[in-house]
């Protein structure tokens, strides 16, 4: 079942189509990555899912929310540099955020307690937030957007300001909290979205290029490839421009790569026997032959490169 | 003009010399406190301390840092 | 209304934490104490100034308690509203700029609310710093020359509030408005130089001009005469005017946070 379902939308900034008519669904329960490059209207979307912007045209619908009902009271949201009141401590914030989402003083308080322990910085709770580190900020974060127990979680780019560290760390935390709501984080590194999600939605210059599951989509893209480097000595690489000008039959495209070339083939195993005879022939000092299948990688560049 | 006694004179002006001594001693106690300031510290000791009423109110909106 | 209370709390906790308690109310008590003070020494201070030919006798009348009082209120009315809109700076452009705001919109909260305790947190501060300022006058004058009657500083005290509460609305919708702090500061207290002025200086009848609630605080002081201004009813059409572009104000400043939570 959905729980968010976004038809059409559409953000326009003075001529400009930040966002191109954007239509998606989330099922409950699942963990979906928002991936694109920077500018691919990632942050645009986010904004205009919890409120943040109004959308020029195009529908956002919560599963079970009534009309005229707040969408705010379902999200828990986390930007991309959380800010906070300096001069409150962890805890204040915390407990202020959830009173402001209409727990008790009693509830808020409990919440706090729990929430700070959760994401690690209890000790911290009762200092001052300007004394806080980015990672300790990115947590009090996280335990603000959860405080109400929100349906959908939505985080953007909530590792990208952090160190290798306190990125791990994050990352660990969302792996826990995946579990237990419906998460949405955008995120311009493949590799994050791989190690978390179930879904995969790619952005690109304000359209969506790709999107489903990240199992389903690794099987529809799957292709056969190869990958060739060389030593990149002058007859090596000689040889290779001319080669990738005139590729032979079953050899279907190409991407260059610093020390060589990376092809989507039609059958492995004629092409290896081609590939190695002419390597042979032409006397080429090959570093690398690599034969396999299409990563996400291979599907993330060309759905970015084409829109 | 003269209608006025020593005493007098002590009760209607040492409140007023009080609370300005007040909000000289918080400025000073935030300044001594604060781990950051806009501007070198002494400089605002001095004017914390020199500049009539406005000195200390001047460091309480521009001098503290909290981010 | 819990909501508004909560966000109503946060902000008097943030003047507290932030010193504003302290100096604010200060500012005011030196300033209308002050000025009794200095009434009643300035012909001790003319006479040691010494460049008075020998024998010259300086003859200042002294002043009636009621023009001492209406001194403290033109006092407040330049330092005192240079102090609460300097009180008040940033109180909005500083949450979008900083995104503090955008942290809190993304609650269930309604922007009328967060504008409206910003508001009511600031004008009580405001208040209650004017009231401490405008006691100290009181007392100091009736301790220096002579007491002026309850019913009149009241009703002038009721009307200069109003004043200060334009002022302060003022400042929180420039604030809401302009992305400079400092920019809407200027922008609050030059509109309230430029009502003010006009209110004292040009020919016609100007009964809906916010600007002339100082300076008919300031007349109402005089238990002399009638009653202040242009008769009862214009004070009643001042203030209603006034209250009327509070609450617009404070309907803009809501609806442009809501189209723009933040800077970016």
């Amino acid at each position: 079942m959905a729980l968010l379902t976004v038809d059409r939308l559409t953000k326009r900034f003075e001529g400009t189509l930040a966002v191109d008519g954007i239509s998606f669904a989330i099922g409950e329960g699942r963990c979906v990555a928002l991936l694109g490059p920077n500018g691919a209207g990632k942050t645009t979307t986010i904004r205009m899912l919890t409120g943040l912007l109004q959308p020029s045209s195009g529908a956002i619908r919560l599963e079970g929310m009534k009309p005229g009902q707040d969408l705010r009271a379902w999200i828990g949201y986390l930007p991309q540099t959380p800010a906070f009141y300096g001069w409150m401590t962890g805890r204040e914030f915390l407990v202020y955020a959830g009173r402001l989402c209409g727990l008790s003083a009693k509830e808020a308080y409990a919440r706090s307690d729990e929430l700070l322990a959760r994401v690690g910085i209890g000790a911290a709770g009762k200092r001052r937030i300007s004394g806080y580190s980015g990672g300790m900020k990115q947590r009090l974060g996280l335990a603000q957007a959860l405080i109400h127990r929100p349906k959908l979680l939505i985080l953007d780019e909530p590792v990208s300001a952090l160190d290798p560290i306190g990125r791990r760390e994050v990352m660990t935390l969302l792996g826990e909290l995946k579990s237990e709501t419906t998460v949405l984080f955008s995120t311009h590194v493949l590799h994050d979205a791989e190690e978390l999600c179930d879904d995969v939605l790619i952005m690109s210059a304000g359209r969506l290029a790709e999107g489903g599951s990240l199992s389903g989509i690794r099987e529809a893209n799957r292709q056969p490839m190869m990958s060739l480097e060389t030593e990149g000595d002058s007859r090596s690489k000689e040889w290779l421009e001319g080669w990738l000008k005139r590729l032979p039959a079953g050899f279907e495209a190409a991407s260059a790569t610093p020390a060589g070339a990376r092809l989507i083939v039609r059958d492995l195993e004629t092409a290896r026997r081609t590939v190695i005879r002419e390597l042979a022939d032409a006397d080429v000092r090959v570093t690398k032959l690599e034969v396999g299948y299409t990563t996400l990688e291979d599907l993330f560049l060309k759905a970015v490169a084409h829109s | 003009m003269d209608n006025l006694t020593n005493s007098q004179w002590i009760s209607l002006i040492v409140p007023l010399l009080i609370v300005q001594l007040i909000l000289i001693a918080v400025a000073l106690t935030v300044l001594v406190k604060a781990d950051r300031t806009r501007g070198p510290k002494w400089l605002w000791a001095i004017v914390i301390v020199l500049v009539n009423l406005l000195g200390p109110i001047a460091f309480f909106l521009f001098g503290r840092r909290s981010d | 209304m819990k909501q508004w209370f909560v966000l109503f709390n946060k902000e008097w906790l943030e003047i507290l934490r932030s010193y504003r308690i302290i100096w604010l109310p200060i500012g005011f008590i030196v300033l209308g104490a002050s000025q009794p003070i200095a009434t009643f020494f300035m012909p001790d201070i003319l006479a040691s100034a010494g460049n008075m030919p020998e024998g010259a006798v300086i003859r200042i009348p002294t002043p009636q308690p009621f023009e001492v009082m209406a001194g403290a209120l033109s006092q407040f009315g330049v330092i005192g509203l240079l102090l609460v809109a300097l009180s008040g700076m940033g109180a909005i452009s500083g949450e979008k700029a900083s995104g503090t705001a955008a942290m809190v919109l993304v609650k269930p909260v309604s922007h009328v609310s967060f504008v409206t305790a910003k508001w009511a947190a600031l004008l009580l501060l405001a208040v209650l710093s004017f009231a401490a300022g405008y006691g100290a006058a009181w007392y100091y004058t009736a301790s220096l020359f002579d007491s002026v009657g309850w019913g009149e500083v009241v009703q002038s005290a009721l009307l200069f509030a109003l004043w200060l509460g334009f002022v302060g609305t003022l400042a929180l919708l420039f604030s809401s408005l302009l992305r400079s702090a400092a920019a809407a500061t200027f922008g609050a207290l030059a509109t309230a130089a430029v009502l003010s002025i006009a209110s004292s200086s040009l020919p016609f009848e100007q009964s809906w001009n916010p600007g002339r609630l100082s300076g008919l605080a300031a007349e109402s002081l005089n238990a002399g005469a009638a009653s202040p201004g242009d008769g009862q009813g214009a004070v009643w059409l001042t203030v209603i005017v006034t209250a009327t572009a509070m609450l617009a104000a404070l309907a803009a400043s809501a609806r442009s946070l809501k189209r723009m939570p933040s800077n970016d």
